[in-house]
């Protein structure tokens, strides 16, 4: 077997596919490098400015009073990642910012200037789309006339009249078209991370050491299980050129057709309720508390906090926000789940496991951002309890909560060094387990059921 | 001769599996990307029904000039069922402000009510077929002379007094011939699901476009042709041709497009957002400062008690129920704000305009890049012709900023800054004194408003107080108490004009190129064969 597999990685390395994927890798990788640095640079300095205009603003709402700090809406936006050369997980089409206050995370948006209208969607040039898009081109290309060119040049049954299994050829095969694709994929990737820990943007650190091992395990399954449809192909027909056009046909399914199908499938099979909708829900909730609310309610036109009707007010206002809050809490938790119902559909296609593991390995994409959501709301939960300690320490409050006017609450300062901030936690080893695990088992379910299928059918190939 | 060997070639290829997959990968992936694109009209269509009516109701259901902001809804167009282009990713509402010239379109976008499914890409037409229609040109094309090399039947043609030029012009039409079907299939097949289906009327104009679509098409598909020609003409072996038309297509296809969006992401920047909307707010501020400075050199008071309110951005002030003196301030305060009102937006659009250009920029320079792989022209034409590209939305811009000053020039004929129906319905014969007012509220309990005043002064639940001078309601105390505004005179938004040549000026480069590259890949190939050694 060993003889075998030393022979098949030779046959690929001396092969004129292998120079020109070499060559595609490497130009690729090297746009991307380029790119990357230039890119990730304008980002965070973007980035900065917001982030000091987000402290700035909270610092001047502090030293004006406690009051105002905790009504004033927020916009909490994610940073750029320093990983994001090996997958941006496409976060510049996902919601990347969270509206909060101290009495509660109101939505969340894709922040506007993070990409350009005008430009039509695609990947970043980064590891995550070489591996989808040209690794596993590559790999079948390797694997599609493994048997069926053997059979046509003749050398398959001579190979088999040695003492030999079957199981050891297929093995080998396999085994030679994985290394095949991975000194293609070493020196284009090392050259991409030389150009960006050059740039100095990108600091160099155990934790990327991992994330990067751990990426290149998940490009090894994904060549596996494309390595597993390319030898499919090759035992399912008797020539190479048929192989050949099944291959593409898998591949195009899987690169093109599948994932561009998700927006339709999550609008037909798992449609959610329009803005629209939501937004009549809340006006007739809010018409009904309005109905309800004691005479005096709106009256709002004195600056005096201890006004009886500031009291009324504050019930109804925080009423009003309890309502919504139900109503878009709903509308939210259908968001999330009618995309990730939608991902599972597209988990028929290995190139879709991937991105979503990789996004799960590089801690970022959709469960980074469920990730913050979900840390943002304990952090409100903490700033509100933070406030209402300052506030029932003020005896010249008249401690009716409103969470929209500072005006029957606390005008105490506060120093911006004591108020809680929030800080982004980078997804946990054991988050990002999670958000990989069920992907990860069909992924490897699915490699040994192909592998497996094209061993059988193998066993039974007519090698004459 | 030439069809002889066009004739056989066909027939060969009718036989091979390659034509069979071929044909299969059409009959799937084209109904496929028809169905999607439909449903996506479908969707877009009601979405422009529900918001277009919103936008009439908001014009017929207002009492006041002040509230008067027609909203334009963008149709869907209709072609973007074979052309997406930029059409999923630009909104279809643009609301008509005097305080601000139109920049970007708002509304939905094609994630829909979930920003999450932003992150899907979706396919279309014209990328299934730039994407099969290669492939298979490429298909038939790898092995067009080293097949019959390998075989040993190409120098037993070129024994005969079979020039190779004619031999190249057969294999060549011959291939045409057999992919002819497969395009003319496609075209067919989406032409009959989109006459029956009920979502979609196609008007002349629409078919001519289709009809220039195929065309374009067959131009894409020579293209690719002839590269499998060259590439078959300049191999040894039809494994080499093969490995390299699959690599030539990986990246004309896959790649290009991607890294020329990237690179030109990446290396020539847009302004920042967040920094014109900063310079936008700052203006604004000044715009409220500057209005404020003026309307006190006049002596007008900065705040002023108001009997029933409603206020809103755009200068929108909607009153009722005033005393007559207080309806004048508040006209002589609007007449100023609202001509300032007109002069900032002016003043703000210079920012505007640059961070607009600088996204045009970026998207001309991704697509000049994207131009160096014929899917990339394709595409570029395939938009222009279907009319969603970035120049027919920006047209849609333009015409929207011209509606805008013809809505402004209406408004100013009717000199309707320095009216009274600018901010309220009552009409001015009817204002009555403040106190007139008080003692009509309060059923005569107080004569003249400093008598309530003085009394008020004295009372602690100032509640009370106000509900002493609302026991009775006066009449146009209330908005509901007049008509609604009738504006059958104003200017209505007219669209671009739709005929077979508009907006193709601008596709003439790229499809000039395409034809050139049809011309030079030829010329090459011709040349290639010539010198091509049949042993």
């Amino acid at each position: 077997m060993k003889t075998i597999l030393k022979r098949e990685i030779l046959h690929n390395l001396y092969s004129l596919r292998f120079l020109i994927s070499l060559a595609l890798l490497l130009g690729v990788f090297l746009a991307g490098a380029f790119s990357y640095v230039k890119g990730h640079e304008a980002a965070l300095s973007k980035y900065q400015i917001a982030r000091s205009q987000y402290d700035e603003a909270m610092r001047k709402d502090a030293e004006s009073n406690a009051t105002t700090l905790a009504v004033t809406m927020r916009t909490f936006t994610l940073r750029p990642r320093d990983n994001a050369f090996i997958d941006d997980a496409k976060e510049k089409y996902l919601p990347n910012a969270a509206v909060y206050s101290a009495w509660n995370v109101f939505s969340f948006e894709n922040k506007s200037g993070n990409s350009n209208p005008f430009l039509n969607k695609h990947d970043d040039l980064n590891w995550a789309y070489m591996a989808a898009l040209i690794v596993s081109f590559v790999t079948l290309i390797f694997t599609f006339d493994a048997v069926s060119g053997e059979k046509e040049s003749k050398t398959l049954a001579l190979t088999l009249s040695n003492s030999i299994s079957r199981g050891a050829i297929l093995f080998a095969k396999y085994l030679s078209a994985l290394a095949t694709v991975l000194l293609l994929l070493l020196p284009a990737a090392g050259l991409n991370l030389t150009i960006i820990l050059l740039a100095g943007r990108t600091p160099l650190s155990l934790a990327l050491v991992i994330e990067l091992g751990v990426f290149l395990v998940l490009v090894c399954l994904l060549a596996a299980t494309m390595a597993a449809f390319g030898l499919f192909t090759s035992v399912v027909t008797r020539h190479s050129s048929v192989s050949l056009l099944l291959s593409l046909c898998i591949w195009l399914l899987f690169v093109a057709v599948v994932p561009n199908s998700s927006t339709f499938i999550a609008k037909t099979i798992y449609p959610i309720e329009n803005s629209e909708t939501i937004q009549r829900k809340i006006d007739a909730a809010f018409d009904d508390l309005n109905k309800n609310a004691p005479p005096g309610s709106w009256m709002s036109n004195s600056r005096n906090p201890f006004l009886p009707q500031h009291e009324l007010r504050a019930r109804i206002v925080m009423k009003r926000l309890e309502a919504e809050k139900r109503i878009r809490d709903v509308y939210y938790r259908n968001m999330f789940r009618q995309f990730e119902r939608t991902r599972l559909w597209t988990a028929l296609s290995p190139i879709s496991l991937f991105q979503y593991m990789s996004e799960a390995v590089v801690g970022g994409g959709y469960p980074r951002f469920r990730k913050v959501w979900n840390d943002l709301h304990i952090y409100q939960t903490q700033f509100l309890s933070f406030f209402k300690d300052l506030d029932a320490k003020d005896p010249k409050s008249p401690h009716w909560y409103n969470p929209f006017e500072d005006v029957s609450t606390t005008r105490l300062k506060v120093e911006a060094a004591v108020v809680p901030q929030f800080a982004e936690q980078p997804m946990s080893a054991g988050d990002r387990a999670r958000a990989a695990l069920s992907f990860l088992l069909i992924s490897s379910l699915g490699a040994c059921f192909i592998y497996l299928l094209s061993f059988v059918l193998f066993v039974r190939y007519d090698v004459r | 001769m030439i069809f002889l060997i066009a004739r056989k070639e066909f027939l060969n290829n009718l036989l091979t599996a390659r034509f069979v997959i071929g044909f299969l990968i059409c009959l799937v992936l084209i109904p496929f990307s028809i169905v999607i694109n439909i449903v996506d009209y479908r969707d877009k269509t009601v979405q422009y029904n529900v918001d277009s009516d919103v936008a009439e109701k908001a014009v017929k259901e207002i009492r006041v000039y002040s509230a008067l902001r027609p909203e334009i809804v963008l149709r869907p167009e209709p072609l973007s069922i074979f052309s997406r282009g930029i059409s999923g990713q630009v909104g279809n509402r643009v609301e008509i402000r005097i305080g601000d010239k139109p920049m970007l379109a708002a509304g939905k976008t094609a994630a829909g009510d979930n920003p999450f499914l932003g992150s899907f890409f979706s396919i279309d037409f014209v990328e299934i077929a730039a994407i099969v229609f290669s492939l298979l040109a490429l298909l038939f094309g790898y092995d067009v002379f080293t097949r019959e090399k390998e075989d040993g039947t190409l120098k037993v043609q070129l024994s005969n007094s079979l020039s190779r030029s004619r031999l190249l012009a057969g294999k060549v039409l011959g291939i045409l011939l057999t992919l002819l079907p497969i395009i003319i299939f496609c075209f067919l097949f989406s032409a009959v699901v989109i006459l029956f289906s009920k979502n979609v009327m196609f008007s002349a104009f629409e078919w001519g476009r289709i009809a220039l679509l195929f065309l374009i098409s067959l131009a894409y598909l020579a293209v690719f042709i002839f590269l499998g020609v060259l590439i078959s003409a300049r191999s040894r072996s039809s494994v080499t041709s093969l490995v390299l038309c699959l690599f030539v297509w990986v990246f004309f296809i896959f790649i290009v497009p991607n890294v020329s969006a990237y690179i030109a992401e990446s290396f020539v920047p847009v302004q920042s957002r967040d920094n014109l909307d900063r310079v936008v707010n700052d203006m604004d501020r000044d715009l409220t400062i500057q209005t404020q400075e003026r309307q006190k050199a006049q002596n007008l008071p900065t705040g002023i008690s108001c009997w029933w309110c409603n206020w809103g951005d755009d200068g929108r002030l909607e009153t009722y129920g005033n005393s007559r003196a207080n309806f004048e301030i508040m006209l002589r305060k609007i007449s100023i704000s609202e001509l300032l009102r007109i002069e900032y937006a002016d003043r703000k659009w210079a920012p505007q305009k640059t961070y607009l250009d600088s996204l045009i920029r970026q998207s001309r320079v991704a697509e000049r890049i994207s131009m160096i792989s014929p899917a990339g022209l394709f595409r570029v034409i395939a938009e222009s012709v279907c009319s969603t590209d970035v120049r027919a939305y920006e047209s849609d811009m333009e015409q929207a900023r011209r509606y805008r000053e013809t809505f402004i020039d209406f408004l100013r004929n009717k000199n309707i800054f320095a009216s009274y129906r600018y901010i309220t319905a009552a009409p001015p014969e009817s204002f009555q004194t403040e106190d007139q007012l008080i003692e009509i509220r309060s059923g005569g309990e107080f004569k003249t408003a400093r008598e309530y005043y003085e009394w008020a002064a004295k009372q602690k639940d100032q509640y009370a107080a106000w509900r002493k001078i609302s026991k009775v309601t006066a009449h146009g105390d209330q908005p509901n108490d007049f008509p609604f505004l009738s504006v059958s005179d104003m200017p209505r938004f007219q669209g671009r004009s739709k005929t077979i040549a508009s907006g193709l000026a601008d596709s003439a480069v790229p499809i000039s190129i395409l034809l050139i590259e049809c011309v030079f890949l030829f010329a090459l190939g011709y040349v290639a064969f010539i010198r091509f050694d049949v042993r």
